[in-house]
């Protein structure tokens, strides 16, 4: 079964009746396990798309399904709770709690559910990007690339079905950037389904699959070749 | 809810700074509300056993200021132009059934002259049933007695205070001293009184009524009369009675030409407890307003805070924090600030109340130190009521925050 299905999903802001048309009817599948890059020039609506796919935004029109399951219904606790349970989020700029430790940082989205062993989980997802020597270090003391990967612990540590991440090396130099994205890599060779916004093609040949999105429509949707993504197989532990 | 609220706290203590500077009001109000309740109960206290102290038995008969209220300004300041309550009066008033005893008094000063000092001095004249009403009890020798009153004597008693400053240590039972033109002889010292209200008794000099009348300050009238009652169940009657004796003796018909003033104990208890209430009152409405001023400045910073937090806002939504959530949050940041203020605002109000008490007894006022559990609870509550009202318009502003729009803020 798919993990994500939309079906001419269209988005379109209205602010004081000026009507902004982004998302002009999208369709295409996401299967547990793919890497995704959605690319497209800036201004395109990847990001709008990321937000609808992740719930923290609602399609104007089109049909969005989630692990099998339509999510036009779902009402602001339910999103809430598919965010915290369901999705992680990587963004361009971070956003880390400055005067907080890296620890408690990672520990952030634990806090809005009740399951146990908050700590212990949040030291492994820590561990899986390898900062476990910073664990008790504040975020602010952390340079650009570690505090991205910081994000990506936090985005991991609720064990989701998918990661979004939206630009995530946008702020980073070349180098911190190709650590990430080794990252995300690894990530999904253990089985996560990454989905990857990002407009730049380096970024987006480290996907297996890339959505080309431009003036609100699918302009392409290939495989890349010399990729293999959890999806396919063999990856798949 | 014990992660929210450790989410609140973790909050808090990033910022340090501007939550001590947020609580400021609410610890200014909350520190004057237990000030006011503690200088309530220390005040009242020292009212209410001055009078107690005097007894419940007895009836007051004072000059006044024709038309003027007796608690007024206007009679405080025209009361000692009154001459004419006499001690005839006194003596009629005397003869009323319910009456056992009674003393008349004025108020005078002379510089008073002994080898040791020479100081104008506050005279107190009186009869002899003074030491019999009065809670003063003399120490050393005797008290004037009625046939000294009349034969204008010279003799005086000294306060404990008077017979150490003109006379230190030495004995001064049957000295001489010297009061204006006149050589008084020394023939008793009171014990030690203790601060009154208003008038240092054991500072005093103790004169026969008519011997500082007529022979120090030429007059014949007197301040006021007590009288001790037989039986103080009757007071409302005796005083009535006393009123109308006075209104014959002074011929007056018409109330509003009244030149005296009539109280017995229960209205005097009762005034002061009408005066204090209204001073207590006065500055509940003080604090109040100091704790509302307070309340709009953690609305204030809470909306600061709010927005200059719209990205962390929005990354909590992000990660998964429910509209409730965000608003029990921001809810208890509120809470938890007015109630670190209240408790901040309780220490340094008993503090306060404490420091005044000693200074109040240093003086020689009988200036109990006492906080009320009621106004602990009442301060810990009005606290935590203020953070949830005034936290509650900067909560909703941000649990309604749209993610998407509070990680774009900038
Ligand atoms: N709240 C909004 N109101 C109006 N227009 C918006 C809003 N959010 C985004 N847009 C517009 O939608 C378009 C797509 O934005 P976005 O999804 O951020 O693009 P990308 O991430 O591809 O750069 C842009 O033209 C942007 O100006
Ligand atoms: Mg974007």
């Amino acid at each position: 079964m798919e993990l994500i299905k939309v079906v001419d999903l269209k988005k379109e802001y209205v602010n004081d009746e000026v009507v902004t048309p982004v998302l002009d009817g999208l369709s295409f599948e996401i299967k547990q396990g793919e890497f995704v890059a959605i690319m497209g020039p800036s201004g395109s609506g990847k990001s709008t798309l990321m937000h609808i796919l992740g719930f923290l935004d609602r399609p104007s029109a089109g049909v969005y399904t989630f692990k099998g399951e339509p999510t036009v219904d779902f009402d602001d606790n339910r999103l809430a709770l598919i965010r915290n349970k369901n999705v992680g989020f990587v963004f361009q700029s971070f956003f880390l709690m400055s005067k907080t430790t890296v620890l408690n940082n990672v520990m952030l989205p634990l806090v809005y559910n009740n399951e146990p062993d908050k700590e212990a989980k949040a030291k492994q997802a820590v561990a899986a990007v390898g900062l476990t020597h910073r664990l008790n270090h504040f975020s602010s003391q952390l340079s650009g690339g570690e505090k991205q990967r910081v994000a990506i612990a936090r985005a991991l540590v609720n064990n989701p079905d998918v990661i979004f991440a939206d630009e995530p090396t946008g702020n980073l130099d070349s180098k911190s950037g190709q650590q990430i994205m080794e990252i995300l890599e690894r990530l999904n060779h253990e089985g996560k389904t990454i989905i990857l916004v990002t407009h730049e093609q380096d970024t987006a040949n480290h996907a297996a699959r890339i959505i080309k999105v431009k003036d609100g429509l699918i302009v392409d949707d290939f495989k890349v070749t010399a990729r293999r993504s959890a999806q396919d197989g063999e990856l798949v532990k | 809810m014990i992660n929210t609220i450790k989410i609140a706290l973790i909050s808090l203590k990033a910022n340090k700074m501007r939550s001590f500077l947020t609580v400021l009001g609410i610890v200014i109000g909350i520190t004057s509300v237990i000030i006011v309740f503690a200088a309530g109960e220390g005040l009242r206290g020292l009212v209410l056993a001055q009078v107690e102290s005097w007894g419940s038995d007895f009836i007051q008969v004072e000059a006044k200021v024709p038309a003027a209220s007796q608690a007024s300004t206007e009679n405080a300041i025209g009361q000692g132009s009154i001459t004419t309550l006499k001690y005839d009066d006194a003596k009629q008033i005397a003869k009323q059934p319910n009456i056992k005893d009674i003393y008349s008094a004025v108020l005078g000063q002379a510089v008073v002259t002994t080898a040791q000092d020479s100081e104008v001095t506050q005279l107190w004249g009186t009869t002899d049933g003074f030491v019999r009403i009065d809670s003063g009890k003399v120490a050393e020798g005797r008290f004037f007695t009625q046939e000294e009153d009349n034969g204008l004597a010279r003799v005086a008693v000294l306060g404990s205070e008077a017979k150490t400053k003109f006379f230190g240590d030495s004995d001064a039972l049957g000295k001489n001293i010297k009061i204006g033109r006149h050589n008084f002889k020394v023939i008793g010292i009171m014990e030690t009184k203790g601060a009154v209200l208003y008038m240092n008794m054991d500072a005093m000099i103790y004169l026969p009524l008519q011997s500082l009348q007529k022979l120090i300050m030429g007059i014949n009238h007197l301040a006021f009369i007590v009288a001790k009652q037989k039986n103080p169940a009757d007071a409302d009657a005796t005083a009535a009675d006393i009123k109308a004796l006075m209104a014959q003796l002074h011929n007056i018909t018409d109330p509003d030409k009244e030149d005296f003033a009539v109280t017995t104990m229960v209205d005097a208890v009762e005034n002061i407890n009408q005066i204090l209430g209204g001073v207590t009152l006065l500055l509940i409405a003080i604090a109040a307003v100091s704790l509302l001023v307070g309340g709009v400045g953690i609305m204030n910073i809470m909306l600061v805070s709010v927005t200059e937090r719209t990205n962390e806002i929005g990354l909590r939504k992000a990660i998964g924090a429910s509209p409730a959530k965000i608003l029990a949050q921001f809810l208890w940041e509120a809470i938890f600030l007015t109630f670190l203020g209240g408790i901040i605002g309780i220490i340094l109000g008993i503090g306060f109340s404490y420091l005044v008490s000693v200074a109040a007894s240093s003086q020689g006022f009988d200036w109990a130190f006492s906080i009320k559990p009621m106004s602990l609870v009442l301060a810990v509550g009005v606290s935590v009521l203020i953070g949830l009202i005034f936290g509650y318009f900067p909560a909703k502003k941000a649990a309604k925050m749209d993610p998407i729009e509070a990680l774009r803020y900038e």
